[in-house]
């Protein structure tokens, strides 16, 4: 398991990393999300030796990690990074062998890892010849080609058409559970996280915000809200209801937002009593919601 | 704490190095920079052997045997002719070479013919042969020993000396020490330049992030620096070998001792040179993001190898000038300088010693500082960095 223990990290009078602290498990896919300029990639710089930490500390396995267990980890920058005019094969036999791989084994693991990604090219084109999808998986391949311990991947799904996704995403799966690799990546896509991770660390101006699954999270919130459609109702007339509040109207009904006190049966017999219910059930904040509740919060703190 | 601190490989760097290598010595500039260079040296020294610098060297046709055009030709030592024996059966077909412009003139027993004149000094030399061949008959014949005819036929019985010397050979070793100062700056500059675009290229391509998970920012840029150095050194070792060949094999030089020597100087001062700027150019190259603001950050680097360069052609005139003497022994220039001082015997040996122990040191001094402002800048993207910023940001 990789640990980020009190990182701090300032960019001139800019604090990039103020005291970020989590953990991802062995075998378990985490997603590290936040607003741009958040702190994400400063973070994972850090996790992987590319930058220094101003304080704290990353552990591996319970051991501070230097320069040479880096090396085991595998990386992938958020703006990517492969020399453009070097041949695919060449390119991931050199980074394998910089990460002490034998030449030997660093060319084959290489051709694995191109098929194995499906990269629809030749081992002997020229990155920049390659589109921006098979661009990506081939750097995917770099960060992978010395089988890492680790895979700490920045924006890995950025850019990748539905197929590539998929592609992009069984492969991690299979690292995490088939190897007990501990993977973080970070993203943008809300949707993806919420499919793949098994918990999501949430990063606000360089100060982890929410961190655990996505249930956890979800029942964190002290809320539950229900989507309610009832025909010819009166207006306002879950007010009957103690701890019932609108959150928000919608064409055929309302959402309610119920305190940790206000009881839902009592809600649906007020409601049968307005007329016809033809709706009425849990509304199940996405990701991308809670993450806009959380955010919001720190903002406003 | 600081993490990656803790561990190193000290290998990783020749990993860089040797790709470093690889990739350039297969790239179209460099081929092209090699086939530029051999022209270029090509013709300054077809041009030479054309003009005639050094010893006049003469085709001389004989008719049969001549006592004399040996002595001549066996006693070059004399150094003020040269003289090559073209061997004919008959008077027509040396003749025929003479007018064909095959040989200067022709020899035929004791009748020596030329086109439209005969070369002065060729004519003096073999004049000077025949008469002392039939003295050392005359000795003979009197009953002289072999020691009265040794006395007679030494080819230099006068003592030649001149009131300022400028050393043996000065005009071909002008010449060079020209060619070596001129690849000396081609090299200097052109591999400086590939370290800075070498930097950038890792840096707008970000590969620079993939390398720095794997090995050190100092190991990166001392692995880059050796790679391109030891390609630009295989280059200008070719390059010599080549300029050398190619003036014996056109009588330019007949003492490649000195132009061996001159090349064994250049292929060492650019490995002075080269260890004190490359890591200037380095840093100039982490600094910027774009290829395009190269030229500007290379600027005042640009202009100190420039003016030594200039400095260094004007040494081939005055190499004991004060300024050429202070450009010699400052590491600035002394890469370009001293060479040519050393090559016209100009150079005392402490000045040597001395500028050799400023470059080495300054070098020693550079290349800690350059790797930090190298760490602290070739991760930083968008403006150019400033050299303050890169040295907080590596603290």
């Amino acid at each position: 398991m990789l640990e980020l223990i009190g990182l701090h990290r300032r960019f001139g009078d800019t604090v990039a990393l103020d005291g970020v602290s989590f953990t991802v498990p062995s075998g378990a896919l985490i997603g590290f999300v936040g607003r741009n300029g958040a702190g994400k990639t400063t973070a994972m710089r850090i996790a992987m030796g590319v930058l220094q930490a101003d304080a704290g500390e990353v552990r591996f396995r319970g051991e501070p990690v230097g320069m040479l267990d880096h090396r085991r980890f595998g990386y992938m920058p958020e703006e990517r990074g492969l020399y453009p005019r070097m041949r695919v094969l060449e390119q991931l036999a050199y980074l394998g062998r910089l990460h002490g791989l034998t030449k030997d084994d660093a060319s084959a693991r290489g051709r694995d890892l191109f098929a194995r990604l499906q990269v629809e090219a030749s081992l002997t084109d020229r990155v920049e010849a390659l589109s921006l999808g098979n661009q990506q998986r081939v750097q995917l391949a770099a960060a992978m080609i010395h089988a890492p311990e680790v895979l700490v991947l920045d924006e890995p799904f950025s850019g990748l058409d539905p197929t590539g996704v998929d592609v992009l995403a069984d492969v991690l799966l299979e690292e995490a559970r088939g190897r007990g690799v501990p993977v973080v990546f970070s993203s943008h896509q809300l949707d993806l996280v919420e499919r793949l991770c098994d918990g999501v660390v949430l990063i606000d101006r360089g100060r982890i915000v929410a961190n655990g699954t996505i249930a956890a999270l979800r029942r964190s919130r002290s809320r539950d809200l229900l989507q309610i459609d009832v025909a010819g109702a009166a207006d306002r007339w879950w007010e009957v209801v103690p701890g019932a509040a609108l959150e928000e109207q919608t064409p055929g009904g309302v959402v309610l937002a119920l305190s940790k006190d206000a009881d839902p049966q009592r809600l649906l017999d007020v409601a049968r009593a307005q007329g016809d219910v033809t709706h009425f059930a849990r509304v199940e904040k996405s990701l991308a919601e809670l993450f806009r509740e959380f955010v919001d919060e720190d903002t406003a703190a | 704490m600081s993490i990656g601190a803790t561990g190193t490989d000290r290998g990783a760097w020749r990993l860089v190095a040797a790709r470093d290598f690889r990739v350039r010595l297969r790239e179209r500039s460099f081929i092209v920079s090699t086939l530029i260079n051999l022209a270029v040296i090509s013709v300054l020294i077809v041009l030479r052997g054309v003009s005639g610098g050094g010893v006049p060297t003469f085709q001389l046709g004989v008719v049969g045997q001549s006592p004399a055009a040996d002595r001549l030709a066996s006693a070059q030592g004399l150094g003020t002719v040269r003289v090559r024996i073209v061997a004919f059966d008959d008077a027509a077909g040396a003749i025929e070479a003479l007018r064909s412009g095959g040989v200067d003139a022709v020899l035929d027993g004791t009748s020596l013919t030329g086109l439209h004149t005969i070369p002065a000094p060729l004519h003096l030399g073999l004049q000077a042969a025949e008469a002392s061949l039939r003295i050392e008959g005359v000795i003979v014949a009197l009953g002289g020993d072999a020691d009265d005819v040794a006395a007679v036929s030494d080819p230099t019985p006068l003592d030649a000396g001149v009131l300022e010397a400028g050393g043996p050979n000065r005009d071909q070793n002008g010449a060079i020490a020209f060619i070596g100062v001129l690849l000396l700056y081609g090299q200097l500059f052109g591999y400086g330049v590939w370290v800075a675009s070498g930097v950038i290229e890792e840096k707008t391509s970000r590969v620079v992030e993939m390398l720095l998970s794997t090995i050190h920012a100092r190991q990166l840029m001392l692995g880059k620096i050796a790679g391109i150095g030891l390609l630009g050194l295989a280059q200008l070792a070719f390059i010599s070998t080549f300029a050398i060949s190619l003036a014996i094999a056109v009588g330019v030089i007949d003492v490649p001792g000195t132009a061996i020597g001159a090349a064994g100087l250049v292929l060492g001062y650019f490995v002075l040179g080269y260890a004190f700027y490359a890591s200037l150019f380095a840093v100039a190259g982490a600094l910027v993001s774009r290829m395009e603001e190269l030229q500007n950050a290379l600027v005042p680097i640009n202009l100190v190898i420039l003016v030594s360069f200039i400095i260094s052609v004007g040494a081939l005139d005055d190499p004991d000038g004060t300024l050429v003497r202070i450009a010699s022994i400052l590491p600035t220039s002394a890469a370009l300088a001293m060479p040519v001082r050393i090559v016209l015997g100009s150079a005392a040996a402490w000045e040597i010693a001395l500028s050799v122990g400023l470059m080495l040191s300054a070098a020693a001094a550079f290349v800690p500082l350059a790797g930090r402002l190298y760490a602290g800048a070739v991760l930083r993207t968008g403006t150019r960095v400033k050299l303050r910023d890169a040295w907080r940001a590596a603290a």
